[in-house]
């Protein structure tokens, strides 16, 4: 089987003024389509930093990354914004749903941005998202009328609306409670298997960490038994 | 479009906020508004005041002056002195009176005799400038005739109209006899018929006007006359037509903006105090604007960072704020043209004691067009700046942040 991202020597030094910050030191990863795969490691290991490498967010200082079988290296900041909108969900630990924006209407949002408008349809599939993620009665609430754990849901339905074929969570539950933070972990788990959607999720958390299917460990700016 | 979804959620998202910055700016464009409504009213009644009582272009006999005419041998210049003492007049003025009847332009035409003479009465002497009319068409030029404090304003082949100053120093009052010497030494006796007051001391002391056919022996102009003096529908064409009628007529035309150009300098030093004015007021209005959208931007960078992560373009950032800027520019120059209206309609009913205008207000001057495009196109501009900066925000600062 293709894997779904191939990086190899990804290398990422931060320049602040005369200060260099080298915090990954070529990380080799890869990711199997259906994967739900843990990225572990200490505080400032340079987990996220990785994740926003392969979310084409952040250019990395060396390496080469593919994703879907697609070099990424050589595209264009439009290109790379439209690879994103397309092929890959956003799931972070600070919801950032748009405030002025109902939970369906920020469901929409990632389809209806390029499309110029919300059509039925999108309409239609967002409310469905809402519905999975148990927000049946709250679809037309403003995003500021939400619970924390039912904006991260919103967040999550977001992440989905373009049928993403990679999901990048970073810290998905790290605001949430114990039982919100289940609630949002099940619902991960289940688009990962009915969905068939890969995952990378960053998190400090074990428990989270013991019901995906791998982990990858940062150490020290690379991978321990990836 | 949604960029324009979305600005519109972000204007209406808090209302008040967004009704301050719209008043503000409705403010700004009412007072340049204001403002640009009273200097054109102002050049409206001065222009009005100047008009009203004199002529728009004088057609007068090109003056003889001393020419240089060119010498074939270069090395010499020969000065030929025309005589100035010869009579300057138009002989064919029916010709040219006719060719300005036709003119579409042209509300009046009077053909006049004008010299210098000589008030006598007994001691007393007093020099005059006379105007020699038709005394059909008296009130061509100026209303003579509603300015008369006492007797009428009949000429008959005997009368003369002096102005109350005139009148006072000599001690003449209407129905007595003056006599009048011209500068070709010739005398008559006449009879004041009327006394006029316009309230301008030069008038009032110096103008004494006749018959036409009175004063043709007196100044030696059995058929011609010295000048003839138009009126037009809009003052404002007389510069050009003045132009046109010189090249017609071979006369020399003078408009009324070339007599008086030190009201064309008061006009213009008006209007550039104005400008500063209203330049002002749309400066204070963009920086508004400006510092409004900033203060936002700022505050939605989590929002954008997250818009920008899922794949929306910079130009899409860009295009929300811009949009927000033209949309407040263009309700807000609306409602302030629509305000700056009624304040001028308002103001411009408002009267002194004695019935005149308050405030030389004209309501229909406020440049509505020209303040609405300059605040629409300027609040986009404003924009441009918490746009820019918006859109090149770094997606990952902003969502980390
Ligand atoms: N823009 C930047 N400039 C300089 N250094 C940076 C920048 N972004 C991240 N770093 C540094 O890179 C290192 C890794 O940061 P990163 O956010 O990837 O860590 P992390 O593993 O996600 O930590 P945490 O678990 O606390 O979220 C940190 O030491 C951080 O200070
Ligand atoms: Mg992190």
């Amino acid at each position: 089987m293709r894997a779904l991202v191939e990086a190899r020597g990804i290398g990422m030094t931060f320049r602040n003024g005369d200060e260099l910050t080298e915090v990954l030191k070529g990380v080799d990863l890869t990711l199997q389509p259906g994967e739900l795969v843990a990225l572990l490691g200490a505080s400032g290991s340079g987990k996220s930093t990785l994740l926003s490498i392969v979310g084409l967010l952040l250019r990395p200082t060396r390496g080469t990354l593919s994703i879907a079988g697609q070099r990424v290296e050589g595209l264009s900041d439009l290109e790379r914004a439209q690879f994103r909108n397309r092929r890959l969900g956003f799931i972070f630990q600070f919801h950032h749903l748009l405030p002025d924006f109902t939970a369906t209407e920020n469901v929409a949002f990632p389809a209806a941005a390029p499309a110029g408008a919300i059509s039925p349809a999108m309409r239609r599939r967002a409310r469905d998202l809402l519905a999975r993620v148990g927000l049946a009665d709250r679809m037309d609430f403003p995003a500021t009328r939400l619970s924390g754990g039912q904006k991260q849901r919103v967040a999550i339905a977001r992440a989905l609306m373009n049928k993403p074929e990679l999901i990048l969570a970073d810290e998905p539950t790290g605001s949430l409670d114990r039982v919100a933070a289940e609630k949002v972990l099940d619902l991960m788990r289940e688009v990962n298997r009915e969905d068939k959607a890969t995952f990378l999720i960053c998190t400090h958390d074990e428990h989270v960490a013991a019901r995906c299917t791998r982990r990858i460990t940062l150490n020290d700016g690379s991978v321990d038994g990836a | 479009m949604f960029a324009f979804t979305v600005a519109r959620r972000y204007l209406f998202s808090n209302p008040s906020q967004t009704a301050l910055l719209i008043s503000g700016v409705s403010l700004g464009v009412t007072a340049f508004v204001f403002i640009t409504a009273l200097i054109g009213g102002l050049a409206i009644r001065l222009t009005n005041d100047v008009t009203a009582n004199s002529a728009h272009i004088s057609l007068e006999p090109e003056t003889r002056i001393a020419r240089v005419l060119p010498s074939p041998d270069a090395e010499l210049e020969s000065v030929a002195i025309i005589s100035t003492f010869q009579r300057l007049q138009i002989r064919a003025w029916k010709s040219t009176v006719s060719l300005l009847q036709s003119h579409p332009d042209i509300s009046a035409i009077s053909p006049q005799i004008s010299g210098s003479a000589f008030l006598v009465k007994g001691e007393a002497v007093s020099p005059v400038a006379v105007t020699a009319l038709d005394p059909a068409f008296i009130d061509a030029i100026s209303s003579i005739s509603t300015e008369i404090i006492s007797g009428d304003a009949s000429l008959g082949a005997d009368g003369i109209l002096i102005g109350s100053r005139l009148a006072e120093n000599l001690g003449l009052s209407s129905g007595q006899p003056v006599l009048l010497r011209t500068d070709r030494g010739i005398d008559r006796l006449l009879i004041v018929r009327g006394v006029f007051e316009t309230g301008l001391q030069s008038l009032d002391e110096r103008v004494a006007y006749l018959s036409i056919q009175t004063a043709r022996p007196l100044f030696l102009l059995p058929e011609g006359i010295t000048n003839i003096e138009i009126k037009l529908y809009d003052p404002g064409g007389a510069r050009e037509l003045a132009t046109f009628l010189h090249e017609a007529t071979g006369l020399r035309a003078t408009s009324w903006q070339e007599k008086n150009a030190s009201l064309e300098g008061a006009l213009d030093a008006q209007s550039q105090t104005g400008t500063l004015i209203q330049t002002f007021s749309l400066i204070s209005v963009l920086i508004g604007i400006a510092s409004a959208l900033s203060l936002s931007a700022n505050r939605r960078r989590g929002e954008i960072g997250i818009m920008r992560a899922f794949g929306v373009s910079g130009a899409f950032i860009a295009a929300v704020f811009l949009l927000q800027g033209l949309l407040i520019g263009m309700v807000g120059a609306g409602i302030g043209c629509a305000c700056g209206f009624a304040l001028c309609s308002w103001l411009e009913t408002l009267t002194k004691p004695d019935g005149t205008m308050a405030l030389p207000i004209a309501p229909g001057e406020g440049g509505y067009l020209v303040v609405f495009l300059l605040t629409t196109i300027g609040a986009v501009l404003a924009s441009v700046i918490p746009a820019w900066s918006a859109a090149r925000l770094d997606p990952l600062e902003a969502i980390q942040q």
